[in-house]
């Protein structure tokens, strides 16, 4: 009996705004607690919510890139709970008319395409922080994040394994970057993502109970508990005791590495939704659609094709390139500035990114602006110094800031590539060692390997390793 | 001085001409409350220091040459549901027992823009939920008229203050006729302005879409000056107004009602209206015919059944509205409790009045899944068809006039052990609530036992410039505003 | 229309009311007489009612995505009853 993994998603998506959905307060991150807030977002009595513009368009924007269909007139809900992280005990959210209906997102996982659809996106508020004082007896309240304006993005039930997800996920963060929606930082909390997965026998058409996880914090997280849960889940099918799946909410202790039944919010399912009295109704009128249609950034599947066609690289190296707007853009900076495209490729994905991961920053935070890396591999292509060097050249890059001319100076670096004075070592060389030269008439090919390391020791490491070899060859046929 | 029999505009005047100054005019008027306060129990808290100051600033102005604003010097009361920055605010109930909001409402910043003064919170139905005033936690307010039968509710506080003399205009707030059956038991003139005319930032809400501020006068003019300064759109809020129809209304208050055609709606006289009420608005109507008017029958069905949509709609939206109340970030905390849910329960149980109970848990019930469909949204949907049948009407009408109260105002005691009796007597104000339309009570007789008679004038959308005119005029047929037994 | 002790009981938990078995008695009967009552408006024929909000003479109403910072933050926590530094203090929650 076969079985296969059903999976939906649920992503929040914290905008690129300013302000709050609602207020003026800032919406940075890291503030001290309670630093943002006002009298409106707080919910202190008497007070009313006035809708961000700007959440408008970055949520027709989602939708736009998301292949979603908009309701031209949405509007907005209460959605009632009591929680402390909720001042006004209740989250203005959208509840049957979203400001997005439908919508796709393509994948491809082992060369197999898959479409997800989507459901819906529709724009809501986030609630506070909590910080739990375990040994006190109390806890604390952060009301920095409330009012912060998100979008939800829920898919169909489409997809269909643990990699499918990854992917999904990937692939929409990637888009929503590229839109510059979001900055989708799952450690900041900037994209979360709860999943909901289910079993069923190969050929049903029916779905079985599903469960829902939650506190999912990163990609990793996302693939051990989906994975944990999906094998759970088929243990009891295969021992007759599915009828042990409970629809329930389940969290995810990464600390445990296994899913823990939650206890349960009662009542939390009575959210006596009604529409938001406070607010009118939102109007998006044809005019608006189009420009947003026609200001959208490129994105990644444009962005492959084109790499694909312009630099001849190879998938892995596009995808991983394209996967990371601020990669991508540094890269074709790079390229545009005169280096070869895979000489360029090669530098990122190797060298840079090995740095970045040492150095802890990220891919907007890249220290070597993208012409001096230029000038760094010209250098290189010019011969003036070996690429080991240039490793070494662009590591100091990286930690002091220097320019390659200087550093390449400071360290005496230059390689010789003079033929002239190549001549002269390698003639010196030979001269010493005429055991090896008659060695290599005799045929003992591996002299000549003894002989270029004579030649880099006697030039000290400088000698252009090819120019070198040629000229030795050349030498080495006259005395032969 | 006799500073109590004056308005609102004779008081700025007189400042203005030098003849006394804000300070004399603010101290007379704490000497009044000093005297006849503690009979009627109209204000929950004074505000005298921040009074005298502002008076003092606008005695400067005035020293200086300076203009002041169009309510310059004029003290003014406010019903204890709107924030005063600094000044406890209350709502009449024990679980906002010592809040103090950190901000203004936006009728506040405007009335200080306008260099009036403000003397005081007044008492309220606790939350706006009440038509006697008696739901307050704190105090019970007498009726001016007769200090054992009830002012009205739930701005009975402010309607029975000016009564008194103790201030010239206050500010209410009418979500079901909290402005205007108080007016009406007060024999004092109170508006409810079209929906959205006056800004709802700062009110605390109880029906969000019904809710409006408005003032209360013992004249029609004072009314419009009151209303001119405080009307306008506000960036604040999303419900207000959008385009600045800041209307001029005292400058067309004068021009009659030659001309006008009223519709008087049949379904408003019929059983349950007290008898001398109906005597007494059937005379004005002969009034309004004498000074020009045409006086028409007209048909208002669906008045009952707005009744209940009423009750539906605002106490859903109150059950949302009032839940944030719960101990933690403002206001009454119970003592003793072992967890949170526990904090948040008690603290609202102990803290609401019974009504207001009721009232969140019948809102909690028309909303819960399983019957929102058969209450909530049936709700809405009579409310827009009662909103067009207002609308037809007015295509034929300029004007609607009623009686605003079913009964005379009665004791205190008398009907409030009842939930239904008390909500019957909406009966006459609640549709235009829900229609969102504008409309005023004014004194139009005196009953046998010497108890004021409220009518009431309803126009359609922004249509208050009609209703001051046809107010001003039946006012100064009917001589009344000069009539105030108590001051 | 019915209703139950239980039916009371559950929105009081809904509104986080807690109420007596008595007073949970009083509201069965208030509640019935208010609902039945409300009854009024089924004798309505509602359904060429469309409550879709559209009316063309409406504008949505939107802010400009701009920052600004409410000064006195001391004023805006006056009024809670337990602080911890900027935190406000409650009971632990248990998630």
């Amino acid at each position: 009996m076969s079985f296969e993994t059903i999976i939906g998603l649920e992503i929040h998506v914290e905008l690129n705004t300013k302000s709050k959905i609602f207020c003026s307060c800032s919406t940075e991150f890291g503030a001290k607690p309670n630093e943002h807030t006002c009298p409106i977002c707080l919910g202190i009595p008497g007070t009313l919510p006035v809708l961000n513009e700007e959440v408008v368009n970055l949520a027709l924007k989602a939708g736009t890139i998301l292949n979603c269909e908009i309701n031209k007139l949405n509007k907005l809900d209460r959605k009632n709970y009591f929680y402390p992280d909720l001042p006004k005990a209740y989250q203005t959210s959208q509840y049957d008319i979203p400001i997005c209906r439908g919508g796709h997102v393509d994948i491809e996982t082992d060369g197999v395409k898959h479409r997800i659809r989507l459901n819906r996106i529709h724009m809501e508020e986030d609630a506070g922080k909590l910080v739990h004082l375990e040994d006190e007896g109390v806890s604390l309240v952060d009301y920095n994040r409330v009012g912060v304006p998100l979008i939800e993005i829920v898919t169909e039930p489409d997809i269909r394994s643990v990699e499918e997800a990854v992917t999904f996920l990937r692939t929409l963060k990637s888009m929503l970057e590229y839109g510059e929606i979001s900055d989708c930082r799952m450690e900041q909390g900037s994209l979360r993502c709860d999943a909901n997965i289910s079993q069923r026998r190969v050929g049903q058409d029916t779905f079985n109970t599903r469960v829902e996880l939650k506190n999912i914090n990163s990609f990793k997280e996302l693939q051990k508990a989906l994975e944990k849960e999906e094998k759970r889940q088929r243990e009891l099918y295969t021992f007759g005791e599915e009828n042990k799946i409970v629809q329930e909410t389940r969290r995810w202790d990464s600390a445990k590495g296994k899913t823990i039944p939650m206890r349960s919010k009662e009542d939390a399912h009575d959210y006596r939704y009604f529409p938001e009295p406070d607010l009118v109704p939102v109007i998006i009128n044809s005019i608006q659609i189009q420009e947003i249609k026609e200001a959208l950034p490129e994105m990644p599947v444009e962005k492959k094709k084109r790499f694909k066609v312009l630099y001849s690289l190879n998938d892995k190296e596009i995808d991983i390139i394209v996967g990371d707007k601020a990669l991508s853009e540094y890269y074709e900076a790079l390229v545009s500035y005169g280096t070869n495209p895979k000489t360029g490729a090669n530098w990122i994905l190797g060298n840079m990114l090995k740095l970045l991961n040492e150095k802890e920053l990220e891919t907007n935070q890249i220290p070597v602006p993208p012409n001096a890396l230029c000038k760094l591999t010209e250098i290189i292509s010019e011969g003036k110094i070996s690429i080991t060097a240039g490793q070494e050249v662009f590591k100091e890059m990286f930690y002091t800031g220097k320019s390659a001319e200087e550093i390449v100076k400071e360290k005496g670096l230059s390689q010789i590539s003079d033929t002239k004075d190549l001549e002269r070592i390698i003639k010196s060389v030979l001269d010493s060692n005429p055991q090896s030269v008659s060695d290599y008439a005799a045929g003992k090919t591996q002299a000549a390997g003894f002989l270029m390391g004579q030649i880099m020791k006697a030039s000290k490491g400088k000698a252009n390793p090819q120019v070198a070899k040629a000229l030795l060859d050349e030498q080495l046929k006259q005395r032969v | 001085m006799n500073i109590e029999k004056m308005t609102a505009r004779s008081i700025r005047r007189g400042i203005m001409e030098k003849q006394f100054t804000a300070k004399e005019v603010i101290t007379s008027f704490f000497e009044k409350i000093h005297e006849k306060d503690p009979a009627i129990n109209g204000f929950l808290t004074l505000c005298r220091e921040e009074a005298l100051v502002q008076a003092e600033h606008i005695d400067e102005k005035v020293k200086n040459g300076e203009q002041i604003g169009s309510l310059g010097g004029v003290p003014i009361a406010i019903k204890d549901n709107m924030c005063t920055d600094g000044i406890k605010t209350t709502c009449a109930s024990k679980i906002l027992y010592d809040f103090i909001p950190p901000y203004d409402a936006t009728v506040i910043k405007k009335l200080k823009d306008a260099d009036a003064v403000i003397i005081g919170k007044t008492n309220m139905d606790e939350f706006a939920m009440g038509s006697s005033t008696e739901n307050s936690a704190f105090k019970k307010t007498k009726n001016p008229w007769d200090l054992e039968r009830v002012p009205g509710g739930s701005s009975g506080g402010s309607a029975a203050v000016v009564s008194a003399g103790m201030a010239p205009v206050a500010l209410g707030s009418d979500t079901g006729g909290s402005i205007r059956q108080p007016a009406a038991f007060c024999g004092v003139v109170g508006l409810k302005p079209t929906y959205g005319l006056v800004s709802r930032f700062g009110l605390i809400a109880f029906g969000s879409s019904l809710d409006q501020i408005g003032p209360l006068s013992r004249n029609v003019k004072d009314s419009a000056l009151v209303l001119e300064a405080i009307q306008g759109e506000d960036k604040l809020d999303s419900t207000s107004v959008k385009h600045s129809i800041t209307k001029d209304y005292i400058s067309s208050i004068e021009k009659g009602v030659k001309g006008m055609r009223i519709g008087v709606p049949v379904e408003f006289f019929q059983s349950g209206l007290d008898d001398e009420i109906a005597a007494s608005i059937k005379e004005s109507i002969e009034k309004l015919k004498a000074l020009g008017a045409v006086l028409e029958d007209i048909s208002l069905p669906i008045t009952t059944e707005g009744l209940s949509a009423y009750y539906i709609i605002s106490s859903a939206e109150a059950s949302s509205n009032l839940a944030r109340f719960d101990g933690i970030r403002y206001g009454y905390r119970t003592e003793q409790f072992e967890n949170l849910d526990e904090l948040m329960e008690k603290s609202r149980s102990e803290g609401f009045g019974e009504e207001v109970k009721r009232r969140i848990m019948l809102g909690t019930f028309a909303l819960s899944s399983g019957y929102y469909d058969a209450y909530y949204n049936r709700a809405q949907k009579l409310r827009k068809k009662i909103k067009e049948q207002f609308t037809k009407v007015f295509e034929s009408y300029d004007l609607i006039l009623s009686p605003t109260s079913p009964v005379l105002p009665f004791k205190i005691g008398e009907k409030s052990s009842n939930p239904i009796e008390m909500y019957l007597a909406d009966i006459y104000t609640i549709n235009i609530n829900l229609a969102g339309i504008p409309a005023l009570s004014m004194p139009c007789g005196i009953s046998q036992a010497g108890l004021p008679i409220g009518l009431q004038i309803i126009g359609p959308h922004y249509g208050e410039d009609k209703i001051f005119k046809a107010a001003y005029a039946l006012e100064q047929e009917l001589k009344l505003a000069a009539f105030h037994p108590m001051l | 229309m019915k209703i139950s002790v239980e039916d009371v009981n559950y929105i009081a938990k809904l509104a986080k009311l807690s109420i007596t078995s008595e007073q949970a008695q009083k509201m069965v009967k208030e509640f019935e007489s208010i609902l039945s009552h409300f009854e009024s408006i089924d004798k309505f024929d509602l359904s060429d009612v469309p409550l879709d909000l559209y009316s063309e003479d409406m504008k949505t109403v939107l802010r400009k995505d701009e920052t600004s910072v409410f000064p006195d933050k001391k004023k805006l926590f006056q009024n809670v009853k337990s602080m911890n530094d900027t935190y406000i203090k409650v009971p632990k929650i248990i998630e």
